[in-house]
């Protein structure tokens, strides 16, 4: 991708980069007309010291400040109506938008140092507040909140993001606090406005009707059932199966937390109620059960209830938009006792991450802060016009995640959030199983309802994962247990 | 092949088309920043319309968007799929429509709790059993189901065709999805629960769970699982001031007492009328579409 570049001390830092005019009409730029800056994130991941020549050129020779001021006023003249723009403010936009992602790099590489630097972190994060918003403006403006936010509260060690420190205008956003309504509202804009959740679940969905088309009883055990809506295009497939026997008799597990106080969508029982009587209202033999964690989210398998006959499928959404944080010591303990019930299907979904590279903190922050720029475009694209209700999934899911995404890098270095479960998995043994071509059509005429910026790549034989543009988001792979003949 | 050939051709114009459409030729192009700005400077109900008529579109986007892809789709391989997926998305949308009815039920509840001054939020409702029915009139007639699913009107999901006319006999233009979930008194941008007469609610489907024969009853402790009352549904009575905070969502489905949870899909089985399939039907998605 090409990099926009009108500052002089950019084109000191990437010597190696290319510098070409983001203004012509290939496709591949259609998606800078709504005010993202095409970046070249290959070259922001370079070595840790280029980071402390970037600060030093800033703080020198006052370019930053200067840079600061002028985007500034730029960003009072940016029109919030981002379909009109034109070529300026188009180039206008970028440059605040490669600024802002400097200023963060910078800040990021000053936590991560000494207490020294930690002062000019501060500053850093001082001039950022001053030209972002929470609500307002381009999609980096939006993203550069949070992650500011989530760096200030790093800075002060709250380690969550928890808001002391407003930024201009943006609210708190505490994720317990969130209205219950809201967040409601957020997951279904979340839902019209990008396939993430349903890809999740239609993949796994047509894996499980594929291995279970000639039985006559389904268990499925759900790591984080949230609102359960995964199971209702399930129901609905299995009652309009033509072949196999008719309306297999389907029984959830749902994994049960003990009382966080935090209810996100609803509790495990309002879920169980809710599946009850949607697979009564379209005839599908059903019954819910729940199985307690422990207070430390491990999961004992003796805890489960099984029956003879039935095809146990395991079933691990991680990482959708909407869900909460496990720890991965539950998803361990998950994962390794689903092995010991030797189950028909694993279905896993999580997040697809960057590789770990060297690059510590900055590494691991740069790579969510274009993480979620994919994310953020993702969502403009789909619906440039609604600000209002993209600021709401903003606030509700995204915006949380990030604060606590990054405050596990800080902590860990960043190990927590790379662990790729599908690697776990078959290192502990499960065999891959093949994602069928209907599988993969699915996801692609799912994909291709929302947005063409989406695409679906097969990574592995058993694995689809989604992205946008050229980033990986999202990864649904299918296995089996290691002693099974599927 | 070479009909395959022509046919993708199709499927690259419609896709060229579709994003022209999205870049700004779109029909909501009222519902831009602008108005959303001004009407949030308004009142806070209107705002919440606003965000209400946001959601809105992007369902019939999306609804529009999946029509046309397999309208064009109809002659590829594999369309199956595409069937199965219309299904599919449909089948969570409705799903999504009863979590959010249940939260606008508690919503309805809660005012009515307040309203009536019982004591505690929530669990007040309960008392008030007699007055539910008694609104059902009132609030039929200012309030329609509002939330523009023509897909949905297919299914059939509880059974019975007669649902199908409620839905059509209703005012189809206003904003679904109200500011029930966007009136926050307290925080949120999106304003308080100030009322203006022009909030219509979901709640078309209560009117569907209804002909299953179920008496209304009270709504019961939200941790009573499986075990309270009748199965409930009775029609919302919803107000639209003085929204209150949303604590959780009431249980509509309580089982009847003495089943156990083992036996809950055998009983709910036979309580619903045999539902019919689901008909992949496409006219409907034309017949059916709403003026936005």
């Amino acid at each position: 991708m090409a990099m926009a570049t009108d500052n002089a001390f950019e084109v000191d830092f990437y010597s190696n980069s290319t510098t070409t005019s983001i203004t012509d009409d290939s496709p591949a730029c259609t998606w800078n007309h709504w005010g993202s800056p095409v970046v070249d994130w290959d070259s922001f991941s370079s070595d840790p010291d280029d980071f402390q020549d970037l600060i030093e050129s800033m703080m020198d020779d006052g370019t930053g400040f200067e840079l600061a001021r002028v985007a500034h006023e730029t960003s009072n003249s940016v029109s919030t109506d981002t379909m009109v723009v034109d070529e300026e403010t188009n180039g206008d936009e970028d440059s605040k938008g490669l600024r802002l992602i400097h200023l963060l790099m910078a800040a990021a590489e000053a936590l991560a140092g000494d207490n020294k630097s930690r002062e000019l972190a501060r500053v850093i994060l001082v001039r950022l507040k001053e030209l972002v918003s929470h609500n307002d403006g381009t999609n980096m403006e939006r993203l550069a909140a949070y992650f500011t936010e989530a760096l200030q509260g790093l800075l002060e060690g709250s380690g969550g993001g928890h808001g002391k420190h407003l930024i201009t205008n943006g609210p708190h956003h505490h994720r317990d606090e969130h209205h219950h309504t809201d967040m409601l509202a957020a997951f279904q804009l979340l839902q019209d406005m990008s396939p993430y959740v349903k890809f999740g679940h239609f993949t796994a969905n047509q894996a499980i009707l594929e291995a279970t088309t000639h039985d006559r009883r389904i268990h499925i055990v759900d790591y984080d059932a949230m609102e359960g809506i995964q199971w209702a295009s399930l129901m609905q497939a299995l009652v309009s199966r033509k072949d196999g026997p008719p309306a297999p008799h389907l029984r959830i597990t749902a994994l049960s937390r003990s009382g966080s106080g935090r209810r996100s969508i609803g509790t495990i029982q309002e879920t169980g109620r809710r599946l009850v009587a949607f697979a009564a209202s379209i005839g599908q033999p059903f019954s819910f059960h729940q199985c307690r964690l422990d207070s430390d989210e491990t999961f004992r398998p003796s805890a489960l209830k099984l029956v003879r006959g039935e095809a146990l499928i395991i079933n691990c959404m991680l990482h959708l938009p909407h869900f909460s944080y496990r720890a991965p010591d539950s998803v361990a303990s998950f994962l390794s006792g689903a092995k010991t019930l030797n189950p028909r299907l694993v279905t896993l979904v999580e997040e697809e991450v960057g590789p770990i590279g060297d690059g510590g903190f900055v590494g691991r922050f740069m790579d969510s802060l274009h993480h979620y720029s994919a994310v953020y475009d993702s969502l403009e694209a789909g619906f440039p016009m609604q600000n209002r209700a993209r600021a709401l999934v903003e606030r509700v899911f995204l915006g949380p995640r990030i604060a606590g995404s990054l405050a596990r890098i800080y902590r860990t270095g960043g190990e927590e959030e790379s662990c790729g479960w599908s690697k776990w998995l078959a290192t502990m043994g499960f065999k891959p199983v093949n994602i069928s071509f209907a599988n993969h059509c699915q996801a692609k005429l799912l994909l291709g309802l929302f947005n063409d910026g989406y695409r679906v790549e097969e990574l592995a034989n058993n694995r689809l994962v989604l992205g946008w543009k050229s980033r990986r988001l999202l990864s649904a792979s299918i296995w089996t247990s290691p002693h099974s003949d599927l | 092949m070479r009909v395959m050939g022509v046919k993708g051709l199709t499927l690259y114009h419609l896709k060229s088309h579709l994003q022209k459409f999205r870049l700004g030729k779109q029909p909501h192009k009222e519902f831009n920043d602008h108005s959303i700005k001004d009407d949030l400077q308004r009142t806070s109900a209107s705002s919440s319309g606003m965000m209400a008529r946001s959601m809105n579109e992007m369902q019939m986007e999306v609804q529009r968007r999946l029509h046309e892809q397999l309208e064009v789709c109809r002659e590829l391989p594999h369309p199956n799929v595409q069937r199965h997926l219309q299904l599919r998305i449909e089948a969570q949308g409705k799903y999504m429509q009863s979590i959010l009815e249940r939260a606008c039920q508690t919503l309805a509840g809660e005012n009515m709790a307040a309203a009536g001054g019982a004591a505690g939020g929530y669990k007040g409702v309960g008392n008030q059993q007699g007055v539910l029915p008694h609104m059902d009139g009132a609030m039929k007639d200012n309030f329609g189901p509002t939330l523009n699913f023509p897909p949905f009107q297919d299914l059939n999901i509880y059974g019975g065709d007669q649902h199908l006319d409620i839905q059509h006999n209703v005012e189809r233009s206003s904003p679904s999805l109200d500011g029930h979930f966007m009136s926050n008194k307290r925080h949120g941008p999106y304003g308080g629960g100030g009322g203006t007469g022009k909030s219509p609610l979901i709640w078309s489907d209560e009117l569907r769970l209804q002909d299953l024969g179920m008496a209304p009853s009270c709504l019961g402790p939200q941790d009573d699982p499986f075990k309270t009352g009748v199965i409930q549904i009775g029609p919302p009575s919803i107000e639209t001031s003085g929204i209150g905070k949303l604590e959780s969502l009431s249980d509509i489905y309580d089982t009847k007492p003495g089943i156990s949870n083992d036996g809950i899909d055998e009983r709910k089985f036979e309580l619903s009328p045999k539902p019919e399939r689901p008909s992949p039907r496409r006219a409907p998605f034309q017949t059916e579409r709403m003026n936005p």
